[in-house]
């Protein structure tokens, strides 16, 4: 697996990032709810990659999203029989969702079409 | 963002922070837990698996604050714990604290009681209908540099008949009532109105009614309207009131209605129609003026619309009666203008002084900020070190400026809250009663407000920039041991500059007081031109039932003076119908022999009329001719006293004595009076105004309705009050004496406004003294403290205390004489802004200047001495030692 050293490291990319961030979450967790360790693996996995979000980056965004209702959490048992704190999409959260990926396909259009022209 | 989530989130992480900590803890060591499994499934080793977890985590403590710097409610429970660090510090020092507040509290206490004076008389709406639509009407005859006279009946009426711009105009003119009845006589000032008065304010009355338009008229005209005050006092509240009758001036009056109890045009008590006569409509009466004149803007209507439609109008009249109206046109102003025009530069120049206190308050407040920053610099250090942002160590600092501020500002409200009192009641009366508003000067919510403001501003003034500077240290230089580094020179220099700024503002704040207090005393040293000690005056007003004979005036008034002259302790006694400062009365004339004056150069002088003991009584020199005796009577020929002003301006290449004059106009049919003798000027209007013109008719000849009772007396002259008035009630039982008072009493309160603007100027300048004292006593203080070793090394080798002394007082008056410098220049610059408030005395009067300088220059100098001689008790080998 190759590990590019891209990511979300500078502080002035993380908030354009930040929205990045969240809708990444969001669509992980679309697929099931998952714990933390869960959500930055299932991440990577689906960007291939590109994106290895760190703690110091995934818990913050995690809780912010559970206070503005996207996100409802419960305690659960891990797949090796411990506790931790498992995370799910709300229906405002799937809402969000696919309000933030229109969003993110107008805006890519729209910057393909600039570097495109002349 | 949905708003219900987020605030059951914030009242959680507000109030359940312990639990969400706990969990939070919880879900970290899981993760890492999960984490250092997964990597074990890599293939690592246990203990290198935990390793390699741990750096991925990047520290669990930060991971925690980044969650809590996500979280909402984090800005609030931050500033909440500024808040608490600040009262903590704050706590750990309380003598600056102390210091600091009370400083505060001076500043924005005394700014708090003016404002609220300036709000109640300058900002706050009048109490009536739409007020900024009222006007004053005027005449003004810009020739003669005269803009708001009084105005005539015939040109109020047709400037009501012919105006196109306002919805009502109304007159009303001041009288006197005798109310008499069940009680004993009672005098009371009122008002004769138009009948629309009311409605032109839009005032409703609070019982009864206003008058009806009919009620102008002759013969419908005995209806009165009472003040609530009076309602209330002297009739008991009666509600049913309206529709009796009263007894006013000898006649039934029918009440018809009571005003409102906030209800305070005028100080007076009862309002009866305005009602003219034929005669009061002629056209020689066009040229008597006693009537004001208030009047409402149509809605769209502006001022200046409305006095142009004025001006054309006035000019009609000019063309049709040029005897009486030539130069004369009417003048609009806007009412609340008109009332508290002369109140308004003292207030003004009153709140800049004021701030200026305020700001040098400040400056001694972030002085002392600075000299505790050396104290605070570690700890700054030490934060920064660790990571904390500039802005936050700012707010932190900031937010002990504001606990400061706030303490401060309450604080100072409870001095404002006494100092209103104390200036409601120093006021004179005459603004109290003619400035509406007076009376609701206190702590309202609008100067609260103020307050509040203010308290933030200052703490940002004078916290901003101590904040800065202090959170931005050197780290290295501030870890270190020793105390010195370029940041505290840094510092000591911003102290210099702002106790430089400080002797600047005391010295122009003090210049300002010192200016007025030479303008009282260019007052007191005017010559008057008589002599006011010892000199009782009253007031008597004949009601026009009983006294409608001129017979009947003459005879009442030299009965009363018979008998005042011979009570005990009168030296000599007289009437006159206004003596000096207590009004005043003109009329135009007409001298005998000389052609048809120019309309615009009518000769006019103010009108006496007085009993043969006047000027005795008053002592007021005979230059030439004689006096009046009891042969000047009434089928005698006619006389008439002028003074030298009238003489010097009307007959200035001829004698006049002998020479004969006329009240009225050219044409009027008057009775000729005979120059008999000349007196010298007096001060009649107001100390600062100048002699003016002055003629004298003998009571005997010219009589009047109301005359004021002057006499000389060897004691107390208020002592005579209860003689005076038995005596008038001997010749008359139901004759009412008002206002008794001393002359003196009435030269005071002349000049009562000037003197309370000197004492509050004098009470801020020394303050502002006290405070720049302190300030560079601060600052001494500490260079002497700094320079411990150097004098200790300097005296060690061999430096006397004279030198030690002549170096730190040396460098003290340098700051405070830039301070001076600077001052001056501002000073030179600012005092035009008062040029209104002096007398006899130029704003950029060098004496005063000088004066100032050597004060403030003296007191630096005390200032100074106390820490210099603290310097030179340093003993050298302790000065060496320490560090």
């Amino acid at each position: 697996m190759k590990e590019k050293k891209t990511g979300l490291l500078k502080e002035k990319k993380a908030d354009l990032l930040q929205g990045t961030l969240d809708m990444l979450v969001l669509k992980a967790l679309a697929l099931g709810p998952m714990h933390g360790l869960g959500v930055s693996n299932r991440i990577a996995q689906i960007t291939q990659g590109v994106f290895q979000v760190k703690p110091g980056s995934l818990f913050p965004a995690l809780h912010r999203m559970e206070e503005a209702g996207w996100l409802i959490s419960s305690w659960g048992e891990s797949e090796n029989n411990r506790r931790a704190k498992y995370y799910r999409l709300t229906k405002a959260g799937q809402r969000q969702l696919k309000t933030e990926t229109e969003d993110w396909q107008r805006i890519s259009l729209a910057i393909a079409n600039a570097l495109q022209a002349t | 963002m949905p708003l219900l989530p987020r605030l059951s989130s914030l009242w959680r992480n507000l109030f359940h922070k312990a639990r969400k900590e706990q969990e939070l803890t919880e879900e970290i060591d899981a993760y890492l837990e999960l984490l250092t499994e997964q990597k074990i499934n890599t293939g690592l080793a246990p203990e290198a698996a935990r390793r390699a977890a741990l750096l991925e985590l990047g520290g669990k403590q930060q991971v925690k604050e980044q969650v809590g710097e996500a979280r909402i409610g984090y800005q609030l429970e931050t500033c909440w714990q500024d808040i608490r660090y600040a009262l903590r510090m704050l706590r750990r020092n309380p003598g600056f604290a102390t210091v600091a507040a009370l400083t505060l509290a001076l500043g924005i206490g005394m700014n708090t009681a003016i404002f609220s004076v300036v709000y109640s008389v300058l900002l706050r709406p009048l109490p009536y209908h739409a007020p900024e639509k009222l006007m004053a009407l005027f005449s003004m005859r810009p020739q003669l540099n005269s803009f708001r006279s009084v105005v005539s009946a015939p040109d109020f009426v047709d400037w009501r008949a012919q105006n196109r711009v306002f919805d009502a105009m109304s007159a009303y003119a001041f009288n006197g009532y005798t109310l008499t009845g069940s009680d004993l006589p009672e005098r009371f000032s009122g008002l004769r109105v138009s009948a629309n008065f009311f409605q032109t304010l839009g005032v409703k009355p609070q019982l009864g009614r206003a008058f009806l338009p009919e009620e102008e008229e002759a013969g419908r005209n005995r209806v009165a309207v009472l003040s609530y005050g009076l309602w209330e006092r002297r009739f008991g509240a009666d509600p049913g009131l309206p529709g009796k009758t009263v007894s006013i001036n000898g006649e039934n009056y029918i009440v018809v209605g009571v005003t409102p109890n906030d209800f305070r045009f005028a100080p007076v008590e009862i309002y009866t129609p305005l009602t003219f006569a034929s005669a009061d409509m002629s056209d020689m009466a066009r040229g008597m003026h006693s009537l004001r004149v208030i009047a409402r803007l149509k809605a769209d209507i502006t001022r200046e619309q409305a006095k142009t439609d004025i001006e054309n109008i006035s000019r009609r009249i000019e063309r049709q009666y040029p005897v009486t109206n030539t130069g004369k046109y009417g003048n609009v102003i806007p009412y609340q203008q008109d009332i508290v025009g002369d109140i308004r530069p003292s207030l003004l120049v009153l709140l800049g002084a004021v701030s200026l206190v305020l700001l040098i308050a400040c400056a001694n407040v972030a002085n002392l900020l600075l000299a505790r920053a050396a104290s605070r610099q570690r700890e700054i250090a030490v934060r920064t070190a660790l990571g904390a942002a500039r802005w936050r160590i700012v707010r932190q600092l900031l937010s002990e400026s504001v606990i400061l501020s706030l303490v401060g500002g309450g604080l100072g409200l409870l001095l404002a809250y006494w100092g209103t009192d104390a200036l409601i009641s120093a006021a004179p009366s005459s603004v109290a009663d003619s400035t509406p508003g007076w009376k609701q000067i206190g702590i309202n919510p609008q100067v609260l407000s103020f307050t509040l403001l203010i308290s933030f501003l200052t703490s940002v003034v004078f916290g901003l920039a101590p904040a800065l500077q202090v959170s931005k240290p050197d780290l290295t230089d501030s870890l270190k041991e020793s105390g010195k580094s370029s940041a505290g020179f840094k510092r000591q220099r911003a102290r210099k500059v702002l106790v430089v700024a400080e002797m600047a503002l005391a010295l122009m704040l003090l210049i300002g007081a010192g200016l007025l207090i030479r303008s009282f005393q260019e007052l007191q040293q005017i010559t008057l031109g008589f002599n006011p000690s010892q000199v009782f005056v009253a007031d008597v007003s004949l009601g026009n039932v009983k006294y409608r004979e001129t017979s009947q005036q003459i005879n009442f008034f030299q009965q009363a003076l018979q008998r005042i002259e011979k009570s005990p302790g009168v030296l000599s006694a007289a009437t006159v119908n206004f003596p000096p400062f207590s009004g005043s009365s003109d009329r135009v004339f007409t001298i005998a022999g000389q052609p048809e004056p120019a309309p615009d150069a009518i000769p006019f002088a103010n009108y006496r009329v007085i009993s043969p003991q006047y000027f005795r009584t008053l002592e007021i020199p005979l230059v030439r001719g004689r006096a009046f005796t009891e042969q000047d009577a009434a089928g005698a020929p006619r006389v008439v006293i002028i003074n030298e002003a009238l003489a010097r301006r009307y007959f200035p290449n001829e004698d006049p004595l002998g020479k004969q004059i006329k009240i009225g106009r050219y044409m009027e049919a008057n009775p000729l009076h005979t120059v008999v003798g000349i007196v010298g000027n007096i001060k009649h209007r107001g100390l600062d105004i100048e002699f003016e013109p002055e003629f004298f008719y003998p009571i005997s000849q010219t009589p009047v309705r109301f005359s004021s009772i002057v006499a000389r007396t060897q004691g107390d002259p208020l002592s005579l009050t209860t003689a005076v008035r038995n005596t008038v009630l001997q010749v008359d039982k139901e004759q009412p004496l008002t206002r008794p008072r001393t002359m003196e009493m009435a030269i005071s309160d002349s000049v009562t406004q000037r003197r309370l603007n000197m004492i509050l100027l004098g009470i801020f300048g020394a303050l502002a003294l006290a405070l720049a004292a302190v300030g560079i006593y601060g600052v001494m203080s500490y260079t002497v403290t700094q320079r411990t070793r150097e004098i200790g090394i300097r005296m060690a080798l061999g430096a006397r205390r004279r030198d030690v002394l002549k170096s730190v007082v040396g460098q003290g008056m340098s700051l405070a004489a830039s301070g001076v410098g600077i001052g001056l220049l501002g000073a030179f610059l600012a005092t035009r802004l008062m040029e209104t408030l002096l007398f006899g005395v130029k704003p950029t009067d060098p004496a005063t200047f000088g004066g100032i300088a050597l004060l403030l220059l003296g007191v630096a100098f005390l200032a100074c001495l106390i820490p210099a001689r603290q310097a030179t008790m340093v003993d050298p080998m302790v000065a060496l030692r320490s560090e």
